[in-house]
């Protein structure tokens, strides 16, 4: 029998206590989406079904137990921390879900400079996290745009990546152990070792479940000595964005590890006003960083590799550094860009895949063109274009970025006219060129209509582990599985 | 009606750390590795005016539009994206590049006026305060030089059924005064609400906005004598950082409740109204 809201509520209370079932209906609204319907919640629009609880856990144990109950009850769960989703993975679609809230599980567990590595709760904000390292001379090598805000399971849960991932990697590169919850109640430990050959590698079950499959309440990830005194910025102007992926994979298969590699096409750098240093051009970046003499030698090796291409014309570094260092948005600046929509009706997304190096130019020049050609609303684009932020050894990323007025609809129907209708064009010009259609942001609840194309014949394994791990179907409905 | 904004570009000082502000033997700030963007109360200048241009039912002829910079190449940026939302003429003034005009109010306004004394216009606007002299003249300099009426701190502007008045509203002293003007005029914004913000423009108005050129004018075509720009009651024999240093106290109290109460004990009780 399907409980009643009011039960639901009651039995949490029963498991949690009072204080920690949240049921102030501005606290439900609040989280009931995340930072994907930005202009329905500007205006105080709420579309998907508001949660019957948020429960703020304490530990590990009272998310066993909550958990166990929601399964009994095939009550649906939506895991969160620091709620700064961007792909609508937050987002309580199914009536009555629960929001499981580790934001106030928190502790820094330890900091283990012998072994190299830090253990943190969930709710562990990565920019605190951060801090207390750096404190001591050391990072994660972390730093997405979000690290004031992000919490290290929601990191983790999304397999997220940072800005300086062409040295330290992305999220599932750092973590070595885990600590999780399944929905029956089973609470796992992932021992923290360097290196094992014991089966398939258990973690990236865990990595990058998007709360669909189990729920994280304890990471531990690598950390590194911290040398900002070295850090080496270079920057260079050139005419097209193929010969800017030519340099790049030229950087990284001559074996450069910069933390930074990037590339904007004109309209996409204009937006970051490089075009008030290179006119109409695209911007290729580095940082080099590390110890004094890696860091040396990486400026000076990306330099010479670059160094042979006359189209390319040096940038001052200081110009980047600066633009770098402006990058992050905490609190206040998602407040900002808040008021700013609200006033101004004025929006900008983004779409992120990745391809190799054979396909990288052909999914940028296709997508752009396909929405050029097909999407009806062009006239409402203020911006179109894209960059590379994330390189490797076989291939990059590229994050499309749109800006558009809205016009002529209600808040409530923006995000299918322009957003939605502009990520399926990219996302299909990725996959029909051979690409993966989800770089960094993870599936959330949106991308969900092409996860059977991206996983092609793999996608029983994907299908399998829901099946093991979430046979009730709690976990997060509608996230990186469709609804069927 | 003719309208014209005259706005500068200044450097984002809030991407500039304590370190960038250093200056250099010869009281220099090197700027040059910052962005750029419009002077706020500029910002909300053009918008205003874009506002204004607007055909209305009752006048059906849109206002003609000049954006004004006294600045080097790094202007005409900003001039495109003026073309682009919709100003008809981008007028840059490049004066000689040896001469720091930054901090010269009289300087500018002496620019600005023989451009107005070349080219017929009803109303002239500026912004209140720029962000590097924040000298808040050039406007009132504007005025005087062409003799013409000003209103400052604007905060709304309308267009009245007359072509020659506007109906014009500005803080003053805390309150609103709202004045039907007769043009010519020139107006200094302050902070309007309902034009913070410049728009935006398309892609195929940024597109079309490339094709357009900006018009240059040097001292020499205003016939300006460069003596006339040449600052020489400022002469800058230092700098000092201000510092205004506080005094602080942590509250001590393990809860949230304590901390309350020692604020409410030892600074906030002395100082609320019984």
């Amino acid at each position: 029998m399907t409980l009643t809201r009011r039960a639901i509520v009651d039995h949490l209370i029963d498991i949690a206590g009072q204080d920690r079932v949240i049921t102030d209906e501005q606290v439900l609204k609040e989280n009931s989406y995340d930072r994907y319907k930005k202009l329905e919640t500007i205006f105080g629009i709420y579309t998907t079904p508001i949660p019957a609880a948020v429960v703020k856990l304490a530990d590990t144990k009272q998310v066993s137990e909550v958990l166990k109950f929601l399964n009994e009850n095939k009550v649906n769960s939506v895991a969160r921390t620091g709620g700064t989703a961007t792909e609508g993975g937050l987002e309580t679609i199914v009536e009555n879900s629960v929001v499981l809230d580790g934001s106030q599980m928190n502790q820094i567990i330890k900091i283990d400079s012998t072994n190299m590595q830090a253990t943190a709760q969930c709710g562990v904000c990565l920019g605190d996290l951060e801090d207390r390292l750096r404190e001591q001379g050391f990072t994660t090598g972390h730093s997405p745009q979000s690290k004031p805000l992000a919490n290290m399971g929601g990191l983790v849960a999304t397999r997220s990546i940072g800005q300086f991932s062409t040295l330290y990697g992305g999220i599932e590169d750092m973590v070595i152990g885990l600590e999780t919850v399944f929905p029956n109640g089973d609470i796992t430990r992932i021992k923290n070792v360097p290196r094992r050959a014991c089966g398939p590698d258990i973690r990236h079950v865990i990595i990058g479940n998007e709360g669909a499959l189990c729920y994280i309440t304890e990471v531990t990830v690598k950390i590194y000595k911290y040398f900002p005194e070295n850090n080496q910025f270079l920057a260079w102007a050139l005419d097209d964005m193929s010969l800017g992926f030519k340099i790049l994979r030229e950087v990284m298969v001559e074996g450069y590890r910069p933390s930074v590699a990037r590339l904007y096409d004109a309209e996409d750098g204009a937006q970051h006003s490089f075009d008030q240093f290179a006119q109409d051009k695209c911007v290729l970046m580095f940082m080099a960083e590390g110890n004094e003499l890696i860091a040396g030698a990486t400026a000076q090796g990306i330099a010479a590799v670059v160094g042979k291409y006359e189209e390319c014309t040096p940038i001052d570094g200081k110009i980047i550094e600066n633009w770098f260092n402006h990058l992050n948005w905490g609190p206040e600046k998602i407040a900002e860009e808040r008021e700013l929509i609200r006033k101004t009706q004025h929006l900008a997304y983004t779409t992120e895949v990745s391809g190799n190096w054979d396909c990288i130019n052909i999914i940028y020049e296709k997508a752009l063109k396909r929405i050029r050609e097909d999407y009806p609303h062009m006239d409402d684009l203020t911006m179109l274009g894209g960059h590379s932020s994330h390189s490797y050894q076989t291939g990059t990323n590229l994050y499309f970025v749109y800006d558009y007025d809205v016009k002529n609809c209600k808040p409530e129907e923006e995000i299918n006219k322009y957003h939605i209708a502009l990520n399926a064009l990219i996302v299909e010009e990725t996959l029909k060129a051979g690409g993966s259609m989800v770089h960094h942001h993870g599936i959330g609840k949106y991308r969900t209509p092409w996860t059977k194309q991206e996983h092609g014949t793999a996608y029983s394994i994907l299908k399998g582990l829901k099946d093991q791990f979430d046979p009730n179907g709690i976990m997060n409905t509608g996230t990186i599985y469709p609804v069927e | 009606m003719k309208i014209a904004v005259c706005f500068k570009t200044i450097a984002d000082y809030d991407r500039m750390s304590q370190k960038d502000w250093e200056w250099d033997e010869h009281h220099f700030v090197d700027v040059s590795f910052v962005r750029r963007i419009f002077n706020c109360f500029e910002e909300s200048a053009l918008e205003m005016a874009l506002k204004l241009s607007r055909p209305l039912e009752d006048l059906p002829d849109k206002a003609e539009l000049t954006a004004l910079t006294v600045d080097g190449e790094q202007g005409d940026l900003f001039l495109k994206h003026l073309i682009a939302v919709g100003y008809d003429h981008a007028v840059r003034i490049c004066s000689n590049k040896r001469l720091d005009l930054r901090f010269s109010p009289l300087s500018i306004s002496h620019l600005i006026s023989a451009y107005m004394n070349q080219h017929e216009h009803q109303l002239v606007i500026f912004g209140m305060q720029g962000g590097e002299g924040g000298n808040r003249q050039t406007g009132f300099l504007v005025a005087e030089q062409l003799g013409w009426p000003c209103i400052r701190e604007v905060t709304e502007v309308i267009r009245t059924e007359s072509p020659d008045f506007l109906k014009v509203t500005s803080r003053i002293d805390g309150a609103a005064l709202v004045q039907i003007v007769k043009l010519p005029m020139v107006l200094v914004i302050g902070h309007s609400q309902g034009s913070a913000y410049l728009r935006i423009p398309n892609l195929k108005q940024k597109l079309d906005a490339k094709k357009k050129q900006v018009t240059l004018l040097s001292e020499h075509a205003l016939k300006v004598d460069n003596k006339e720009l040449l600052n020489k009651d400022k002469i800058l024999i230092d700098l000092h950082k201000q510092r205004a240093s506080q005094s602080c106290i942590f509250l001590e109290g393990k809860t949230a409740r304590d901390q309350a109460q020692q604020l409410y004990d030892q600074y906030l009780k002395e100082r609320l109204p019984l």
